[in-house]
């Protein structure tokens, strides 16, 4: 029986060179490596164009080819009869090809090397098991008994602070994860900020990524799993952190510093993209076309639960507010600047945008009218905040102020009430100034 | 007529390298096969690779059909890579001398993988791959190499009859 292509995913990984022939028109052989060969589907793989070279220029005379992988771990080769269909020069394909192009190339210390022109698209006409006699590789972890692993532990919270710590937990008994974020899509739709992270030392809640910059920002602005198995200095954050304008307030994304693999898998329900689940491993080659797979289903499922908690009514009444406790001890001052919605805490950085809005918003109303008690309704409808009439992100902002707020300034703490109610606690005295 | 390779590319065709060898069928389907050894002549004008009758025979049949040879050479620690061409190929006896240049070539190349951190599973692998009793020798005049290591030079001519 021949291989099916899904069975030579493990081959498709970049781990062990292919080998390309193809001929001239007038019948003279090439053979040359490349240096990736992508699985599209189960008729079609993709290789990279990275030079003008006379594997090139036969193909666009005489458009077929035989393409020889080998499985990693068994070193059984198979044989692909390829007919040459079209480049891609852009869009999701092209863009996971060249983020996983640059993990290849860091791999092989080719970084300054390979550049991708364009994802070459071939339909598999035959493929040829060369060692059928030699045993396979052993197989990878099972990936669906994982995700199952993975769904259970989440449970099927509708709280979101806790659906999103659960969302990262339950990667650790599913899938072996144990660096992960959780981001979500800004009101405007062009940042993602993190909201739960697991395992770093710094939490990094809050942190932000452009969408477009990195894996994560690809993955976001493609709608499409990106994977990279190998250490990789090309999607790295930190040179787009550093290219940031020094004196930007910036919250740092707490990643490994030398991921050796990484995946960015997108939140997606209903036709919107909520956020990006992202983890990362110090282990080359951590995740696998099957893990990847079943992270995407866990996405979903993720997505669903986050939308379902977000549509859920808000409680009518607030819980009976305990007497408040008199702040007391030194008196923290709080800045606010209009322009970007930043406020600092004693000139310490907290927090910018919707959630610099909504806290600045909630402490006015405090030293104005003395109000403790906040329902997510009326932040809805408040003039002062930057939210968009469909589709905020309210209770997210929500959740990561607080968690901002528990970690930087534990002095100013908001306290759930009830559903779509919250409670603002001070524990010192507050002097504010707006900017 | 045939290239004289220089004494380095001489010892780099015979080195831990990958070696794969292409032809193209009657019908003008291009073919690739692995190779597992390879002898360059004293006089450095011949190159003979080593090639399983069972792994190589689309290739095998199509150079005895008439066509062209072209083999490349890439050192995986390196990515220093060679393309070599010629017109036609002749099919040689396989002798005790030719298989114990596989049984070296096979360790030597499983040792150069293992420096990359692929792992001993796949260096077994690949001496259980080269394993074979049906050795066919390729011989061949080369009549162009081709430097093709990655990078801006890739494709350049280094050698021409």
């Amino acid at each position: 029986m021949k291989p099916t292509l899904e069975a030579l995913r493990p081959c498709l990984d970049g781990a062990i060179p292919a080998v390309v022939a193809t001929c001239a028109p007038d019948g003279t052989p090439n053979v040359a490596y490349a240096s990736q060969v992508h699985y599209v589907d189960a008729g079609h793989v993709a290789l990279s164009y990275q030079f003008f070279s006379k594997t090139r220029e036969n193909i666009l005379a005489h458009p077929y080819a035989q393409a020889q992988v080998i499985e990693p771990g068994s070193f059984r080769h198979f044989r692909l009869r390829l007919h040459y269909q079209r480049t891609e020069t852009a869009g999701p394909l092209f863009e996971y090809m060249k983020a996983q192009l640059a993990g290849i190339a860091a791999q092989t210390r080719m970084d300054k090397v390979f550049v991708l022109r364009g994802a070459d698209i071939y339909r598999v006409l035959d493929i040829e098991a060369v060692d059928a006699h030699l045993p396979p590789a052993p197989p990878p972890s099972d990936a669906l008994l994982n995700l199952r692993r993975a769904l259970d532990a989440l449970g099927d919270a509708t709280d979101l602070a806790e659906l999103a710590d659960r969302a990262l937990g339950a990667l650790t008994p599913g899938f072996g994860i144990r660096h992960a974020l959780l981001l979500m899509l800004d009101e405007a739709g062009a940042a993602l900020y993190t909201l739960a992270s697991l395992g770093y030392s710094n939490s990094g809640i809050g942190a932000e990524v452009r969408v477009g910059e990195g894996v994560i920002g690809v993955a976001a602005r493609e709608r499409i799993p990106v994977r990279i198995n190998y250490r990789t200095g090309d999607y790295a954050y930190h040179t787009a952190m550093r290219a940031a304008q020094p004196d930007e307030p910036r919250i740092p994304l707490p990643l490994l510093a030398e991921a050796h693999s990484q995946i960015a898998v997108p939140l997606l329900h209903g036709g919107h993209l909520l956020g990006v689940l992202y983890a990362e491993s110090e282990h080359d080659a951590f995740f696998s076309h099957a893990d990847e797979d079943a992270l995407v289903v866990y996405a979903r499922h993720l997505a669903a639960l986050m939308a379902q908690a977000s549509c859920d009514t808000d409680d009518a009444e607030p819980t009976r507010a305990a007497p408040a406790a008199q702040p007391s001890g030194a008196t923290l001052t709080v800045r606010y600047f209009a322009a970007d919605h930043s406020v600092f805490i004693d000139n310490d950085y907290l927090i910018k945008g919707v959630a610099g809005s909504i806290l600045w918003t909630l402490l006015n109303e405090h030293a104005t009218n003395g109000r403790r008690d906040f329902c997510n309704r009326e932040l809805r409808r408040d003039p002062r905040l930057p939210l968009p009439d469909f589709g905020d992100n309210l209770e997210t902002r929500l959740i990561l102020l607080a968690r901002r707020l528990a970690e930087r300034c534990p002095a100013i703490a908001l306290e759930k009430t009830g559903r779509g109610r919250f409670r603002l606690h001070l524990a010192q005295p507050l002097a504010l100034e707006a900017r | 007529m045939s290239v004289l390779l220089t004494v380095e590319q001489a010892a780099f065709l015979q080195g831990p390298v990958s070696i794969n060898v292409a032809a193209s069928s009657r019908d003008g389907w291009p073919c690739v096969c692995r190779a597992q050894g390879c002898v360059v002549g004293r006089d450095r004008k011949t190159v003979t690779v080593l090639l399983s009758a069972r792994r190589g025979r689309e290739v095998l049949d199509a150079l005895d059909a008439g066509s062209g040879i072209a083999a490349v050479f890439s050192r995986p620690t390196t990515h220093t890579t060679l393309q070599l061409k010629a017109g036609c190929a002749t099919r040689g006896a396989s002798s005790a001398a030719l298989r114990a240049c596989n049984g070296r070539y096979a360790q030597g190349f499983a040792d150069e993988l293992v420096k990359l951190d692929y792992g001993a599973d796949l260096g077994q692998g690949l001496i259980a791959v080269m394993s074979v009793s049906d050795l066919v020798a390729l011989r061949f005049a080369p009549e162009i190499v081709f430097d093709q290591t990655p990078g801006p030079a890739a494709g350049r001519v280094l050698a021409a009859t």
